[in-house]
């Protein structure tokens, strides 16, 4: 992770006029052309699937019937624009607050429960002496990561169905069946839970990339010194990560809004709305399956809007502490 | 003369002690661990491949109670699974290689620090990357074009991934400047660097991104599902999806047309279609751990 040595030329001395800046970048163009061919493609899928949209966004303002123009997009400029009305009915509405509330408390949940967790798979790791164990751990807590949400609902759907696995286990126990999909606490829990299934052996693998990079010779040092395993982790490991730490819990908390949209649209049912519907899986269900086109895209601008300023703000704070950032 | 050599004797014990302690510890916890990971897929197995009879009947813990594939084969034969099986592999293959393509003819000029207009072509990634116009706008535009029920509907989303693009671009940034002027002044066109230099040096994040996109394009399902309407077009993903949310009109119209079976069961069912998924990556999971490790320490943050 310690890479990034980019030599930039050193800044010109004197102040070039803007003719100048103008005729320079004009020999550039010139000599380079190929420079610019080759941002074409990018530039084309940017702009059709990340720009135009941008666009878009005025359907949030506007009464947007579909059928009004020749097509969709042409539909926008032809419906009424009546300003804030969506906004107005939408901070009105209690949908709004549950959605926002089921949001914050899913990704809380999430960041509660999961957060501190690859940090100690990470450390525990690091003290495993075989190199096999070492690799076959790190090998099997992986594999997840790579499977889709659609996939791991089907793994989750066949042991924790009425008949599955873990109720079999829960009745041959004396307790009674549980049904994780519907019931709303233990559909949380599900939620939560398969997160973590997914995603701790790719953040583990984060954190101990991090581990190794520490310098070994403190940990000699602190071997002389007299200070046993405990205290190495407490003293050398974990102030060494402290940074990686840092950065990954701001941007997690940066991404706050983003409760997990795949997961929970592969996961839910009507049953569990109350809990949790999100606001992304709200837009969606009101925008493309409702037809309330406007509606919701007046609480997915909200949604773009306060994630946008929260990343920005998780950015910043994030090159004021650990002097890393994402961009 | 004795004592205190006896002393450190027992210090040294006691932090072997603490030492041995803490190992075991951690052979513990990461062996329940990995338990937990693989229990839930082995479980999943074991109830497409055990006889239908113990699947209904509750029989079917972590390992097989028996071994039939009459299960898999109704999923293989009778559902579309080989038909969006098709499809995953067309819009990943053909995604994950205009993808690439695209990213490294990006990230390029964006890594030289002489490049006139890096500024704001770089603000263009960065803003498009924190803000985003909204799932609504987007489908409208997909629309609009015609793209819905089309692979290129499916790939557009991920044509270009910011992110990775930013992390080429850093690896690129990180390449001895000196190699590529060296290649400018012998005369080889800004296309010909990127071939023939800047390529070859930087295989492991090239490796490590062309796996990032295929493993994207491949698991999505809420594109793949919001841009397609029929059938004829499902990925692998949307077909699992459907199939598990209509386990009991599949199961009905597999008993239809083939006649009663034991082994032929709603979970029975589920099972089989989810461990028939599974394979592809297990297959080839291997070759993608080993270039994930890889990749995470390339640029799993910028740093």
């Amino acid at each position: 992770m310690q890479k990034k040595l980019i030599t930039r030329p050193q800044k010109v001395k004197y102040k070039s006029s803007f003719r100048e800046e103008c005729r320079k970048t004009w020999v550039y163009i010139r000599h380079h052309p190929a420079m610019y061919l080759m941002l074409l493609p990018g530039l084309f899928f940017l702009f059709i699937y990340k720009l135009l949209p941008l666009y878009g966004i005025q359907i949030a303002f506007r009464n947007y019937q579909i059928f009004l123009g020749d097509n969709p997009i042409d539909a926008i400029a032809k419906s009424e624009w009546i300003g804030l009305a969506y906004f107005k009915r939408l901070f009105s509405s209690s949908q709004f607050f549950k959605v926002l509330r089921n949001t914050l408390v899913i990704s809380s949940l999430k960041i509660l429960f999961l957060f501190p967790f690859p940090i100690v798979c990470a450390v525990l790791l690091n003290e495993i002496h075989s190199k096999l164990y070492h690799r076959i751990v790190q090998t099997v807590i992986y594999i997840p990561y790579f499977f889709s949400w659609v996939l791991i609902y089907g793994v989750f759907y066949a042991i924790v169905g009425s008949y599955g696995v873990i109720n079999t286990i829960l009745t041959s126990l004396g307790g009674g069946r549980i049904d994780f999909l519907t019931d709303a606490a233990h559909f949380l829990g599900l939620i939560v839970f398969t997160e973590g299934w997914k995603e701790t052996g790719y953040n583990t693998i984060i954190y101990l990339a991090a581990i190794t990079a520490i310098d070994s010779t403190l940990y000699d040092a602190a071997k002389v010194d007299g200070a046993g395993k405990w205290k190495q982790i407490w003293h050398i490991t974990l102030p060494g990560i402290s940074s990686t730490i840092v950065l990954m819990l701001i941007l997690r908390v940066g991404n706050i809004l983003n409760a997990g949209f795949e997961q929970i649209l592969v996961f839910y049912n009507p049953a569990v709305y109350n809990t949790a519907d999100i606001i992304d899986t709200y837009v969606y269900r009101i925008g493309l399956g409702q037809m309330d086109f406007s509606l919701s895209s007046a609480m997915s601008l909200f949604n773009s809007l306060v994630a946008f300023l929260l990343i920005v703000g998780a950015n910043t704070v994030s090159k004021k502490l650990t002097k890393r950032s994402i961009w | 003369m004795m004592q205190p050599r006896n002393n450190e004797k027992r210090e040294l014990k006691r932090k072997k002690g603490s030492e041995k302690t803490i190992e075991i510890i951690a052979c513990v916890f990461l062996t329940i661990l990995c338990f937990l990971v693989l229990l839930p897929c082995l479980s999943v197995v074991s109830q497409a491949v055990s006889p239908g009879t113990d699947v209904m009947g509750g029989k079917v813990f972590f390992l097989p109670t028996g071994f039939q594939l009459e299960t898999i084969g109704y999923v293989l034969t009778r559902t579309p699974f080989l038909r969006s099986l098709k499809n995953s592999l067309i819009v990943t293959a053909a995604g994950t290689f205009i993808s690439v393509v695209t990213t490294i003819l990006t990230a390029y000029p964006l890594s030289r620090p002489d490049f006139k207009g890096r500024t704001i072509i770089t603000f263009l990634y960065v803003f498009s990357m924190i803000f985003f116009g909204g799932t609504i706008p987007a489908y409208m535009v997909v629309k609009t074009l015609g793209l819905i029920d089309t692979y290129a509907g499916m790939i557009l989303p991920f044509a270009i991934v910011q992110f990775n693009m930013f992390m080429m671009k850093n690896y690129f940034e990180g390449l001895p400047g000196e190699v590529l002027e060296s290649a400018r002044v012998d005369g080889a066109g800004d296309m010909r660097t990127v071939v023939t230099i800047v390529c070859p040096m930087a295989k492991p994040v090239i490796a490590t991104v062309t796996l990032l996109y295929a493993v994207c394009y491949w698991n999505n399902y809420f594109h793949a599902m919001l841009y397609t309407t029929s059938t004829e077009m499902q990925t692998l993903q949307v077909y699992l999806k459907n199939l598990i949310a209509n386990i009991q009109g599949t199961l009905a119209d597999i008993t239809g047309s083939t006649g009663y079976s034991p082994n032929l069961t709603s979970d029975g069912l589920t099972a089989a279609a989810v461990t028939i998924s599974i394979i592809p990556i297990t297959l080839l999971y291997p070759f993608i751990a080993r270039y994930l490790v890889s990749g995470i320490t390339i640029g799993s943050v910028k740093g």
